[in-house]
Order: structure tokens, then C-alpha cells, then sequence
């Protein structure tokens, strides 16, 4: 399994008279190459379980091992480092800062990691070619359409070459037709051997032929029907 | 090893790319900020320069003045010293000279202005303290020569002379007493010539009704400079009841004058700096939305904190380093080619005959050090510390719900 959760719990704000009880007792296994959707209602528990996935915070309680690493006690740091290395993000509404170049989008990733400009550029271009938005490559991305931000938003999160991709709700501010288009891109990717996993309550992902699993959350648990 | 070390290296320069991109991106903000932080080291490094150029000229000029003066005091006050003590000072070894001096001010109530006037009996004074390198033209008067002075630049200005070489002065019974302009000061010696008008000690004592057998004071020289001070001992000792000053306290003394009014100038300054510092803190610790926006992503996407740490800082140093720069570039050209207009009254007094000076600042290193330690560290402090802060930002703001 590349992804393994076992009794993962999630509390914020533990101790405290705000505390939340995000995940309770998660069981999950997830194999690599394979396609995963987390289905569920918004405050559900989707973004929480992505996020200990995606190593942004290790789980309160619980085993969680993402290629191969426990997650749980790993400082900050080290969480980073591994996320570095093993996850590409695909935000909802992608989280493209504007303001930066489509070329300066896709190679934010690269930049802590002390990749040479001339190796950032040759990266970023193959992406975009294989993408169709080369002719992009300099423009403002708050100036390019929705279909187009969503391929960057792919490029940025494939730009490290991270065996795992996961996607939160990205299809929550799209049209039909370019979710459709999203789904043919992860299924390509998944093709080509990336492990993906989507958190989304859209039938046209949880449905779609691609994904090997749905996994339904409701209340922090996960919900066996 | 070398390959980490190489890859740090490039990860910093990916950072300082990224920082100056970000300063490019929000170009108003950060030209703004820079505007001001530059005006406020521009006034800072223009009072030292201004401060340093005019204690540099002061040490120059007071080259000419006697190596000690005498000047009898009663009462806490200076009042006439009696020409008598000459010979009492001629008698202590070591004093090569003492040569007896007029001087006082003059008010010259049509034009406004105070003129130094000054009687000597220059043939008296040693070779080299004759003031004769002071002069831009003529000579100074001789001793039988009467009615005839030597004048500031200010002052020729201020007569209007226009060629004419005769001018007169009011004696206190309101009786003309007239002169006739027999050279002018060089204006390299303006800080101390400016406003002087040199006459012989015959016609000083005549413009002022000094009665005779009286002198204002008594300029002294000596044959060894190394024993100005023990010589200044000795006259205390001998003639308890008159001030001496030595060359060197009135050196310090115009130093203290100007440091003081520079370090009056500084603290008002300073206070703006904090004002521009309290206000880069405030805006530091504040985050906007957008700002919180990218600092998510950022971390999702595998910066460290101290990455986005290290953006700050150097977004910080890359708008000090330019503001420092900016500031002192202004303040060098605001010295030498504006002769520090703006600071001018406040650092070389109120005289309605200022002197038009061309200053020339001296910058040293320890000079810069200590307004960069003054500046740009402060700055560096405000926006980083709070950027702490905002660094620690969850990553997980930007994911969804």
C-alpha cells in the first residue's frame, strides 16, 4: 500500500473549549496506481483526511504511513520534506496566484528545493507542451481562462515528479465539461502510475470509470453503506 | 557536501528571485514604503554629513587662530584687559609672542546685520598666523595705516559695495567714522571670515571708544605648540583674574556646538524613524487576505516556514539596502551641491550673514555603520519579527472545508 491509515483520529484545538472532532477511528489503504474518491458532504472530515494524507499535519491519533513514512510525531519539518517529495496539490479553485506567470505557477514548488532556473523552465515547458498551454507559458494566470488554470494547476502539481496526487474538490467551480476534461487528465496520469486521490462530492468524479474507489465520509467516519 | 552547498545556494537565490519578483508584484506598496524610508535616511545622513563637513572646515580655519588668548574676566563677565599685562606675559618662557587684540560686534541697523570686528596690530603677529593666507585680494592694513579694513565676503555683499572701496560705520556717539577696503577674505575661510572686518587697533579703538591703555584681549603664540597648555597654566598662575583659552578648547568648542545642534537635529529625526519603524511593524504584522492566500499555497506546495522567512527578509534588506542607498546618494548631492539648504539655519546658526560655504562631506565606514545600525537594522527588525508571525500561517487554509 502506498497510502495506510489505521485508527487515524484528527481533533483541533485539543483541550480547548473550541475543540473539533474532525476524524474518528479512519481505516484506509490505498495502492499505488490507483484512483480513490472521497465522497462526502462539506465539514464531513474530505480536506481534514486529505490533509494528513498530503502530510500538511500528521493525525492526533492513529497510524498514517505515506510512502513508506509514518507520519505520526514527525515534526513539521520533516512533514514538509516529505510532502516535498511525495504530493502534488491540486487545490479547489486551484489556488493559482494570480499575479505570477503561468510559467512562475507551475515552478513555485521547485524553487525551495534549489532547482537552477534553466532546469525549473525545461521542466515547466515539457508540462505545458504536454498540457497544450505552452502558448501561455508568460501570461498573467489571472488572465487565462478556466480550462487553462485548471491544466496549470495539473502541471504545478505533476512539476516534482511526486508519485501521489491529490485533488481537493476540483471540480467544485467547473462546468461540466471541463470537469470532464479533468477526470481524462487523472486518468491518463493514474495510466501512467500516479496514485491519485480526489475529495469530492461531484457525481461526475465519484462516477466516473477511473476511480477504482469511493470511500463515503460522514461525521469524521468513514461510512460503509 | 559541495552538491548541498550548491543546492542551498541556488535554493537562496530561488528565494531572493522570488522576493524581488514579489516587490515587483506589489510595486506601489514597495515604492511607497521605499520613498519614505529613503527621505528619512536622507535627512539622517545629510545632519552628519552636514555636522562632519562643518567640524572638518571649522578644524581647518581655526588653524589661523592664536594658539592662546587671553581675556580678563570680573564678575563672571568679560570686560576691557589692560595693556599693561603685555610685558607681564613677555616675561614667561616659552611664549614667542602676545600681540593685542580689539574685537567686538557691530550692528549695522540699515542692513540688519552684526559684523565681527576685529583690531590688530598685525605686523605684531608671528610669520604664518598673519591671516595674510586668508586674503583673496589686498592686504591687511598696516599699523599707521588708519582707516582702512580688511572685509568678509558677507560683508562686501551686504555694504553692496559694487566696486566702491569706501564705506562708513557709526561710532557710539552716532559720529560717521568712514574706511576704505584694503582687501578681502578668501571665501575658503568663510565659516570664521564671513561676517569679520579686520582694522588696524587704532581704529578699532576709535569705532568702539575703547579708552586707551585697554584691549579686549590678548592673543598669544608660543615657540613650542606641544606647550600651549602647560604655557596656559602658567598664565593662570600669573594673572588669576583673566580666562585663558587654549587653541584646542576652541576647536572642541565648535565641535560641541555643532554636535550639539546635530544631535538636537538627530533626535528630531529620530523620532520620525521611529514613527516610519512603528508603522513598517504594524504593516508587517498585519496579513491580508491575498497574503495568507500564498502563504498557504506556498507551504502546501513544500516551502518551510523559514523559507517564507527568508523571502521577507530579503524583500526587507533588498527595500532598506535601496532606501539606504537612495537616502545617502540624496544626502551626499544634498551637501555638496546644495550646500544642506535645508539644514543650514538650524546648523550654522541665525546670523542674517550666513556664510555660503562649499562643504564637503567625509564619509567614513564607521559613519554608514552606524546609520545602517540606526536604520536599516530597526527596519529589518520591525518586518521580519512579525513576519514570524505571519510564516506560521496552517497550511491547511488552503484546502477546503
Amino acid at each position: 500500500m502506498l497510502i495506510e491509515l489505521s485508527g487515524v483520529s484528527k481533533i483541533y484545538n485539543q483541550g480547548r473549549a473550541n475543540e473539533v472532532r474532525a476524524l474518528t477511528g479512519i481505516d484506509l489503504g490505498v495502492e499505488q496506481g490507483s484512483m480513490v474518491c472521497l465522497k462526502g458532504p462539506s465539514g464531513s472530515g474530505k480536506s481534514t483526511l486529505l490533509a494528513i494524507i498530503g502530510c500538511i499535519f500528521p493525525p492526533t491519533s492513529g497510524k498514517a504511513a505515506i510512502a513508506d513514512r509514518q507520519l505520526a510525531r514527525l515534526p513539521d519539518r520533516f512533514l514538509t520534506l516529505h510532502r516535498r517529495e511525495t504530493i502534488g496539490f491540486i487545490f479547489q479553485r486551484f489556488n493559482i496566484l494570480p499575479e505570477l506567470t503561468v510559467l512562475e505557477n507551475i515552478t513555485l514548488p521547485l524553487l525551495p528545493l534549489g532547482v537552477p532556473p534553466k532546469e525549473r523552465r525545461q521542466r515547466a515547458h515539457e508540462l505545458l507542451e504536454r498540457f497544450a498551454i505552452s502558448h501561455r507559458a508568460k501570461f498573467p494566470a489571472g488572465q487565462i481562462s478556466g480550462g487553462e488554470l485548471q491544466r496549470v494547476a495539473i502541471a504545478r502539481a505533476l512539476i516534482n515528479n511526486q508519485p501521489i496526487i491529490l485533488a481537493d474538490e476540483p471540480t467544485a467551480h467547473l462546468d461540466t465539461a471541463l470537469s470532464r476534461e479533468f477526470m481524462e487528465i487523472m486518468q491518463q496520469l493514474k495510466e501512467a502510475g500516479k496514485t491519485i486521490v480526489i475529495a469530492s462530492h461531484d457525481p461526475l468524479v465519484f462516477d466516473h470509470p477511473a476511480i477504482d474507489r469511493t470511500v463515503t465520509i460522514k461525521d469524521g467516519k468513514i461510512h460503509v453503506s | 557536501m559541495a552538491t548541498i552547498s550548491r543546492t542551498n545556494l541556488e535554493k537562496q537565490l530561488n528565494i531572493l528571485d522570488y522576493a524581488l519578483s514579489s516587490l515587483w508584484r506589489r510595486r506601489l506598496k514597495s515604492l511607497s514604503v521605499l520613498l519614505v524610508f529613503a527621505a528619512v535616511i536622507f535627512l539622517l545622513a545629510s545632519f552628519q554629513m552636514v555636522t562632519q563637513a562643518l567640524t572638518d572646515k571649522a578644524r581647518q580655519v581655526l588653524v589661523h587662530t592664536p594658539e592662546i588668548t587671553l581675556q580678563k574676566m570680573s564678575a563672571g563677565r568679560q570686560e576691557a584687559i589692560p595693556l599693561a599685562y603685555q610685558e607681564q606675559l613677555a616675561g614667561i618662557f616659552g611664549i614667542r609672542k602676545v600681540v593685542p587684540r580689539i574685537w567686538g560686534y557691530y550692528f549695522d541697523e540699515v542692513r540688519l546685520a552684526n559684523y565681527t570686528v576685529m583690531g590688530m596690530a598685525v605686523d605684531q603677529m608671528p610669520e604664518g598666523a598673519r591671516l595674510d593666507t586668508a586674503l583673496a585680494s589686498g592686504a591687511m592694513p598696516g599699523p599707521d595705516e588708519q582707516g582702512r579694513a580688511v572685509i568678509g565676503q558677507a560683508i562686501s555683499k551686504a555694504l553692496a559695495l559694487e566696486g566702491r572701496a569706501t564705506f562708513s560705520l557709526f561710532r557710539p556717539d552716532l559720529s560717521l567714522k568712514g574706511f576704505t577696503v584694503s582687501g578681502e577674505f578668501s571665501s575658503d575661510t568663510d565659516i570664521l571670515t564671513n561676517d569679520l572686518m579686520v582694522m588696524s587697533l587704532a581704529d578699532a579703538r576709535d569705532l568702539f571708544a575703547l579708552p586707551s591703555g585697554l584691549v579686549t584681549d590678548f592673543c598669544i603664540y608660543v615657540a613650542n605648540p606641544k606647550e600651549i597648555e602647560t604655557i596656559a597654566k602658567k598664565i593662570a598662575a600669573a594673572l588669576p583674574s583673566v580666562r585663558v583659552l587654549t587653541r584646542p578648547q576652541i576647536q572642541k568648542t565648535y565641535q560641541v556646538v555643532f554636535g550639539w545642534r546635530s544631535g538636537f537635529g538627530s533626535i528630531c529625526l529620530l523620532a520620525a524613524l521611529a514613527a516610519f519603524v512603528i508603522l513598517a511593524w504594524d504593516k508587517a504584522s498585519g496579513l491580508s487576505p491575498e497574503e495568507r492566500r500564498e502563504i498557504a499555497i506556498l507551504k502546501v506546495l513544500g516551502w518551510e516556514t523559514s523559507d517564507i522567512l527568508a523571502v521577507r527578509f530579503w524583500e526587507s534588506v533588498i527595500v532598506s539596502g535601496l532606501a539606504c542607498l537612495a537616502g545617502m546618494t540624496a544626502a551626499y548631492l544634498h551637501v555638496v551641491y546644495f550646500a544642506a539648504a535645508l539644514f543650514r539655519p538650524v546648523l550654522m546658526g541665525w546670523s542674517v550673514l550666513r556664510p555660503e560655504l562649499q562643504l564637503a562631506p567625509r564619509i567614513e565606514a564607521g559613519d554608514v555603520l552606524l546609520l545602517i545600525a540606526f536604520t536599516v537594522i530597526p527596519y529589518l527588525a520591525a518586518t521580519v519579527i512579525p513576519a514570524w508571525r505571519s510564516a506560521t500561517v496552517p497550511a491547511d487554509s488552503a484546502l477546503g472545508g
